[in-house]
């Protein structure tokens, strides 16, 4: 059987051909690194820069890389070594992608591919290779419906955060789909580029709520005439008081009654009284007084309640992508590498409609006839494919790259 | 509005009262005669008030022209001194009078001095609509400085923020005010041209050195135990380890924090990387690489520390903090007070 690297090659060597011009380059691109994966050699070459669009348009035409990157980072002199570049600045960016999300399909789309022979399949990773007897494996990550769109709704509530707290125009909050499993959101302001490490990890820790005390959002109890009295912050609250607030109201209104046993700490008596109440709890809503508006229900279980809204409410993001000031970020319309899909920029009011598996395809015509060793359903443009084993399938070039990409599959002769 | 000799001698930093004093057009020189004696006192005392208490006081009752002209010479004592414990201690001890007056100040002055001298984004709230609240600041300009605090109410998760503006009470406005004017004084210091002095001015600033060795030999530091005891680690540190001796996965951060953690424990290079040994996707040239680097000997020479309390939690590597935890706020700290409990 033919190689299939050097088909990926050669397919992407003519994408680069019909669609580098197209490629925008970043703002002030000359002050920015850009960084390749090699296809061939799989290493990566970085502390490149360009001077003009039509290098670097003719770089990826000549070197057809499997990746490319351009930092996030504004630098006197990008292509010196990193001590000597002279940071000027940086982007504000943010990565969602499903390793930093627990979905429940995790073990549906358990992939694994022999490290020593091109053996490959689906599940769990079995002990020994049948075909070579290596006992190395490689996870590899599945392209799944439900983990893209868990990704998507977190890039959205992360829109959300960026716009209505930090007050950034939707119009500067780029959303990209990275071409594999996630989405990066990119902000470009000239007032931002100077925040430091330690200002940006407060933003992430505000995206993710990490260190938030319930009782600096107004969750208290407090001594009256009357005896003591739980108060706590309004569904109209801005910023966390208030998506707290809306985050316990959610949690009454759709948890059932096992859900409410499951939160961490709530005694599942206290449970069952809350969902016999809800009623009466979300009537409370409307006067404004619902904290402390069960008698049984106290403090301790509204703190819990309130925990669990703010994992809700959370956005899970990596943390490393938003604290580093150097890091490289993927470049719209360059292929990646472990799919051949291409990376997208997307407006961020159109994400909602956008859907990556048609979207984001690199390569629309011909068929190619591949012999899959094992794959998951999958889905490309309208079509689903699969589940496969070992079988010769003929498949449109897509679908037959992502494949070969995922090394779930052989050319055939 | 801060044109007064009286909001020059409390603010001594802002622009119209440098530039007054440059009008005076004072010689170093001059300032060893007698008509300048109660400057150059209130200048030492306002060194040793830094020194003993952490805090200058407000010495209107001396006159506005003293208070304020004390200022620079004081600074000049400092900078010609060089010593980084008085830089720093000068400049914390001015800010936390400066805040105090500050808070005391009308919220027109607190605005001028953000937005003329700093350049900030602010805007004074009205009090009826936005109670308990006072001013609004850009997140921007909010995060030059509460970084720099640890309560928990300074992080940003903490403040009502909303399109891009955090909602302060003076209080708070204050204390960020007077951080960036900590860096400010902090920046004149090191900025701060090195003029000749002459001998009554250099008696003077002897003295101070005296109270300043005195000063410093009661806060040294003890010497770090070298031998290194497992049982005072940190719980995140302890999971690393764990992790590690068992050939789990542990995450680059994960990695970095434990390797530097041992290193300025005082473990040695080779015993650290054969302690990475058992992980799977160990290479020992690079292991080296990254140890060496992390302990300094390599690239830039600077030797690590490991990430705070506060960094490892943003990473979700904190496995949750026991009874210590909560009094300190770096793995380091935690394992040198654990040392001295064992010990006891």
């Amino acid at each position: 059987m033919k190689n299939p690297r050097k088909f990926i090659i050669q397919k992407f060597s003519e994408y680069y051909r019909d669609n580098a011009n197209k490629i925008p380059l970043p703002t002030s691109y000359k002050k920015r690194e850009f960084g390749f994966i090699l296809s061939d050699k799989g290493i990566m070459l970085r502390h490149k820069a360009f001077s003009e669009p039509r290098f670097f348009r003719d770089f990826i035409k000549l070197i057809t890389p499997s990746d490319v990157y351009h930092s996030a980072a504004y630098y006197k002199h990008p292509s010196r070594e990193m001590g000597k570049k002279e940071w000027i600045g940086a982007d504000l960016i943010f990565d969602i992608d499903f390793d930093h999300i627990s979905t429940p399909c995790t073990e549906e789309h358990e992939y694994w591919t022999c490290e020593l022979c091109d053996q490959a399949g689906v599940g769990k990773q079995p002990s020994v290779c049948s075909q070579c007897g290596g006992s190395k494996f490689k996870m590899v990550a599945w392209l799944c419906e439900t983990c893209l769109e868990t990704a998507k709704s977190e890039a959205l509530k992360l829109i959300e955060f960026l716009v209505n707290d930090f007050g950034f125009p939707p119009q500067d909050v780029e959303v990209c789909f990275s071409g594999h499993r996630g989405y990066h959101i990119h902000v470009e302001r000239d007032e931002i580029k100077q925040l430091d490490q330690n200002a940006r990890k407060e933003i992430v820790d505000y995206v993710q709520g990490t260190g938030l005390k319930v009782s600096l959002h107004g969750l208290m109890q407090v001594s009256r005439k009357m005896g003591q009295k739980i108060i706590g912050p309004d569904l109209n609250d801005p910023g966390w008081s208030g998506k707290i607030a809306r985050g316990v109201y959610d949690i009454i209104v759709t948890y059932n009654l096992q859900q409410l046993k499951e939160i961490n700490g709530i005694n599942k008596n206290i449970a069952s009284l809350i969902f016999s109440q809800r009623e009466k709890i979300l009537k409370a809503w409307n006067t404004g007084t619902p904290w402390g508006s069960i008698k049984g229900v106290g403090i301790k279980t509204w703190e819990k309640l309130v925990e669990t809204s703010v994992v809700n409410q959370a956005v899970s993001i990596d943390t490393v992508v938003t604290i580093d000031i150097h890091r490289l970020i993927r470049m719209p319309l360059t292929l990646h590498g472990k799919t051949g899909l291409k990376v997208v920029s997307i407006p961020s009011k159109s994400l909602e409609r956008f859907d990556p598996l048609r979207d984001a395809v690199a390569f629309n015509e011909g068929t190619l006839k591949v012999y899959i060793l094992a794959a998951h359903r999958f889905r490309i443009g309208k079509e689903i494919y699969g589940p496969y084993e070992r079988e010769t399938v003929k498949l449109p070039m897509a679908a037959a790259i992502y494949l070969l990409c995922k090394r779930a599959a052989l050319l055939t002769d | 509005m801060l044109v007064s000799k009286e909001d020059f001698a409390k603010y001594p930093f802002i622009i119209g009262a440098v530039d007054y004093v440059k009008r005076l057009d004072l010689k170093t020189d001059e300032l060893s005669q007698p008509e300048f004696s109660a400057i150059v006192t209130r200048a030492e005392a306002r060194i040793e008030e830094a020194l003993l208490d952490g805090i200058i006081k407000w010495e209107s009752r001396l006159g506005y022209e003293i208070e304020l002209l004390s200022y620079p010479v004081a600074i000049i004592f400092v900078s010609n001194i060089a010593d980084n414990y008085l830089k720093k201690r000068y400049a914390l001890a001015e800010s936390k009078r400066i805040q105090a007056l500050l808070k005391e100040d009308v919220d027109e002055k607190l605005t001028e001095i953000a937005i003329s001298i700093f350049g900030w984004k602010v805007k004074r709230l009205p009090l009826e609509i936005y109670q308990p609240f006072d001013f609004s600041l850009s997140f921007i300009d909010y995060l030059r400085n509460a970084p720099n605090f640890h309560d928990f109410r300074w992080k940003l998760v903490n403040k009502h923020l909303i399109n891009g503006e955090v909602f302060l009470q003076k209080d708070e406005f204050s204390r960020l005010i007077s951080e960036e004017v900590r860096k400010h004084i902090e920046k004149t210091i090191n900025t701060s041209p090195k003029v000749e002095l002459n001998p009554l001015l250099l008696q003077r600033i002897e003295h101070i050195k005296q109270r300043l060795n005195i000063r410093k030999e009661r806060i040294r530091i003890k010497e770090q135990p070298r031998n290194i005891i497992s049982a005072a680690y940190p719980p995140c540190i302890k999971n690393f380890y764990d992790y590690l001796i068992s050939g789990q996965h542990i995450s680059h951060v994960g990695r970095f924090t434990l390797t530097s953690f041992l290193l300025n424990a005082g473990m040695e290079i080779e015993k650290l990387i054969k302690l990475y040994t058992p992980i799977s996707d160990f290479n020992q040239r690079l292991t080296r690489y990254q140890v060496e680097h992390i302990a300094g000997v390599r690239g830039s020479g600077t030797k690590y520390t490991p990430p705070s309390c506060e960094t490892l939690k943003t990473h979700r590597l904190c496995p949750g903090p026991d009874e210590l935890c909560s009094r300190i706020k770096h793995p380091l700290a935690y394992y040198r007070r654990k040392i001295r409990m064992i010990k006891k």
